[in-house]
């Protein structure tokens, strides 16, 4: 597959969206999946008065979706994959940047979050499409600014380079950098998709220590005594009054 | 005796969803035979609840998109916030979400399951505070089909006598999960502050019954529920009704109009096969809507005859009027002192174990508070199964980052108000007359308007929410949110009911107390159109009460007619 954009060097046009939510959707005391893409950015965001970015504009996606009556006992991805090979190795190097190997688990690319991000900037829904969009444009500065600085591709880099770049817009308060504004929420976003994927993947859910999705015969067994001890000890450092098992009024 | 591809039957049923599923399954069991037409395909949650699959086995982790709004294991059969070639239309100005299933069961299929009774005081709202109409029924009267309606269906819950908690009988209840830590964290917070919390009644089978077994802790239960232990009616009233030999299915029967025949009765209706787009007309000789409050409005308003311009059995002219949603409006946070928890399988019965009553009646007697009415808050906090909104509020990178999600993990909550809204001549739904459906149905057009009321209550709520969290030692997200920025839309909690409502008086209601049109004597609805308003309590288990008790009714009826025949 040959490059799907050309580079640029131009001052970005538009982008549409503002940093990273936090959302609890539910439904009926249910906490519901929820979209994690963004609304639109205010137009303040979308004219850097300094800096670069590469403003690609991208085609909508029209390929197949799921419909609303998917098999969902046995799921499949309909859409074809739009990452170039270039644009997954550098989507791998950023992911490992992101979320490296360390004591208690896997590294970003070891639990194959590239192909997830694959899967949903190629995904024809409206939130995703949006995040294509930024996600292209972003790798794409990077690229550029690797260039600016170090005469090179971004994934060609040595790692130290790498952060060099990094550094300067993976923290929320570089929204307020004028030229970095726009990297910076490129990669807020880009840091959520590979931390949701990796700890949504199976190793990723062992990683974080997420217990459920097994059946239990008989009733519910409820809290450790580790985690009540524990309970007890927090409402009492907060100064509440004591935690005592509920007792059912039947 | 009507006749449809063989089969003879009484009555018709159009709706297969709570109201619907339960008059199936009382009229069958009474020797009555039932047509029942649903507009959505045939649905068997035993081989199609995709149980045990985690995020990472759906598309896109499972995150919503815009044909799955609910994340792509929700059971919601081409349905949504939209269903593919069936708009609806909104009035300018007004904002109206409206969730519609197409599929047998409905929208029990995924519901959340939340089930608790309506207090004498709910029934009788006016009475109470001024404001408002009174129910035809009263609390006394309704008890005992709460009983018999949580025995059948299965709830969970206790009862702890407050004065937004009606005790059901002994024996009725089958007995709530253990509260999940935070929720013995928050039920302590709540203590300091002078309010309750209690658990959730729930339609959960925490014990086996009848040939459905008892929850197994796992599995969202917005996917449906294969072992039938999270009531839909797909593994429930439908399965019973068949069995009987008293019930004929026809599904992808998208029912257009009923109509009037000779002395002022319903004769039988016209429905459009979705499959092949066929309109099929069929008799009856009694007919039951419950296709949900907003679909059997615009049934009945797009039935035109001579003797009713303005639609079936709307002689009042409150079809599609007196529209209610429940107020939704969340607050959320997360609480440091838990950082690093211990871990064990939070998982429960995948809901909201404990819950916040509405606690402010007295206060409101005392007039103390600027809105009438109340509302609950439904919590959610505890490890749930990883997704792609995990990362939260991290920021930076590296392994830094990483181990700044595995400490916050399982420290957020949700409090979620769901609350009373009053009637309003602004909530309403009529025909839009320029548009049709893609099976040459005209669509419904919502106006709505939240009053000061609404956002009054959600002020309140927003108040309050943040206390309990604070006094969780939790640190607020978006605290200077406000009510007209946190109040969700219209419809938007899926509770929207009123539309047909019922009363005492043939010119201000559609109904009587039994469900029957005032002006149609062979025509009922029972669904939540019948509701005179809308406690903040989830609707379900009230129409599922309602139901049972009217369709007992005309059960009766239709026996004792039968008998006068024999004898005569």
């Amino acid at each position: 597959m040959g490059k799907i954009y050309q580079a640029k060097m131009s001052r970005r046009e538009s982008i549409k969206r503002i940093g990273s939510m936090t959302a609890v959707v539910m439904v009926g005391g249910v906490t519901v999946a929820c979209d994690t893409a963004e609304p639109a950015t205010p137009e303040s965001a979308t004219n850097p008065s300094t800096g670069h970015w590469p403003g690609i504009e991208l085609k909508p996606i029209k390929g197949p979706t799921y419909g609303t009556d998917p098999i969902v006992s046995a799921p499949t991805v309909p859409w074809p994959l739009t990452l170039s090979e270039e644009q997954k190795d550098q989507v791998a190097v950023l992911s490992d940047l992101i979320c490296p190997a360390d004591q208690r688990g896997l590294s970003a690319t070891a639990v194959g979050v590239p192909d997830v991000i694959d899967e949903w900037v190629s995904a024809p829904y409206p939130g995703q499409q949006r995040d294509r969009e930024q996600i292209v444009n972003g790798l794409q500065w990077l690229d550029d600014e690797a260039h600016l600085r170090f005469e090179n591709f971004f994934a060609g880099l040595t790692e130290e380079k790498q952060t060099a770049i990094v550094e300067d817009i993976a923290y929320r308060s570089q929204y307020e950098v004028a030229q970095f504004e726009l990297p910076a929420r490129f990669f807020s976003r880009f840091r959520r998709l590979v931390f949701g994927a990796y700890f949504s993947s199976p190793e990723g859910i062992e990683d974080i220590g997420y217990m459920g999705n097994v059946a239990i015969a008989g009733d519910y067994p409820g809290p450790t005594d580790e985690a009540m001890e524990h309970i007890r000890q927090v409402a009492s450092g907060l100064g509440l009054p004591p935690i005592t098992e509920y007792v059912n009024q039947l | 005796m009507a006749s449809f591809d063989g089969f003879e039957y009484e009555v018709i049923v159009v709706g297969s969803g709570a109201g619907g599923g339960m008059a199936a399954h009382v009229l069958t069991e009474a020797g009555i035979k039932v047509l029942l037409l649903e507009a959505g395909r045939d649905y068997d949650p035993i081989t199609e609840t995709p149980m045990f699959h985690q995020n990472h086995d759906a598309p896109l982790r499972g995150t919503s998109t815009s044909e799955k709004n609910f994340g792509y294991y929700d059971a919601t059969v081409d349905g949504g916030w939209q269903v593919p070639g069936e708009p609806y239309t909104q009035a300018p100005d007004s904002r109206f979400m409206w969730w519609r299933a197409r599929m047998l069961g409905g929208r029990t299929n995924h519901w959340g399951r939340l089930v608790p009774r309506f207090t004498a005081a709910d029934f009788k709202p006016f009475s109470t505070d001024g404001v408002g109409t009174d129910w035809p029924v009263d609390y006394e009267e309704i008890a005992p089909w709460y009983d018999k309606c949580e025995a059948l269906i299965g709830v969970c819950g206790d009862n702890p006598g407050l004065d937004d908690t009606p005790s059901s009988s002994e024996g009725v209840l089958l007995p709530p999960p253990k509260p999940r830590v935070m929720e013995l964290l928050l039920k302590s917070a709540c203590e300091s502050l002078g309010i309750a919390a209690v658990p959730m009644r729930r339609a959960i089978l925490t014990q086996p019954k009848d040939d459905r077994q008892a929850c197994f802790w796992a599995t969202p239960c917005g996917r449906g529920c294969a072992v039938g232990a999270a009531f839909q009616t797909t593994t429930s009233l439908i399965p019973w009704a068949r069995k009987t030999g008293n019930l004929k299915i026809v599904t992808n029967a998208m029912v257009k109009e009923v109509h009037l025949g000779d002395a002022g009765k319903a004769s039988g209706l016209t429905f459009v096969n979705r499959l092949n787009r066929e309109n099929v007309r069929v008799n009856a000789d009694y007919v039951i809507l419950a296709a949900s409050a907003c679909e059997t409005a615009r049934l009945l308003l797009n039935s035109i005859s001579e003797g009713f311009p303005n639609g079936l059995a709307n002689g009042s002219g409150q079809v599609g009027r007196n529209l209610m949603d429940s107020l939704g409006a969340g607050v959320s946070g997360h609480i440091p002192a838990l950082r690093n928890r211990p871990k064990y399988n939070e998982d429960g019965h995948t809901g909201n174990h404990l819950y916040i009553p509405w606690w402010g009646r007295e206060g409101q007697k005392n007039g103390e508070l600027n809105f009438s009415r109340g509302y609950h808050f439904e919590v959610g906090a505890w490890f749930s199964s990883p997704s792609m909104g995990i990362a939260g509020a991290v920021d930076g990178y590296g392994k830094q980052a990483k181990d700044e999600i595995r400490s916050n993990y399982g420290t957020n909550i949700g409090l979620s108000l769901r609350g009373e809204m009053l009637v309003s001549d602004d909530c309403y739904c009529e025909i839009d007359e320029k548009t049709v459906d893609q099976w040459g149905i005209p669509v419904l057009k919502f106006h709505w308007k939240w009053s000061e009321q609404e956002l009054n209550q959600v002020a309140h709520g927003l108040k309050w929410g943040r206390k309990i969290i604070e006094a969780m030692g939790g640190v607020i997200n978006n605290p200077d949110r406000t009510a007209e920025q946190a109040i969700e839309a219209g419809g938007q909690i899926i509770h929207e009911v009123g539309t047909t409502r019922m009363g005492d008086d043939p010119s201000t209601s559609v109904c009587n107390k039994w469900g029957q049109t005032w002006d149609v004597e062979n025509l009922y609805v029972m669904d939540g159109g019948v509701f005179v308003s809308n406690p903040h309590k989830n609707c379900t288990i009230t129409i599922l009460t309602l139901a049972m008790r009217n369709a007992t009714r005309l059960a009766e009826q239709l026996r004792a007619s039968k008998e006068q025949k024999h004898h005569g």
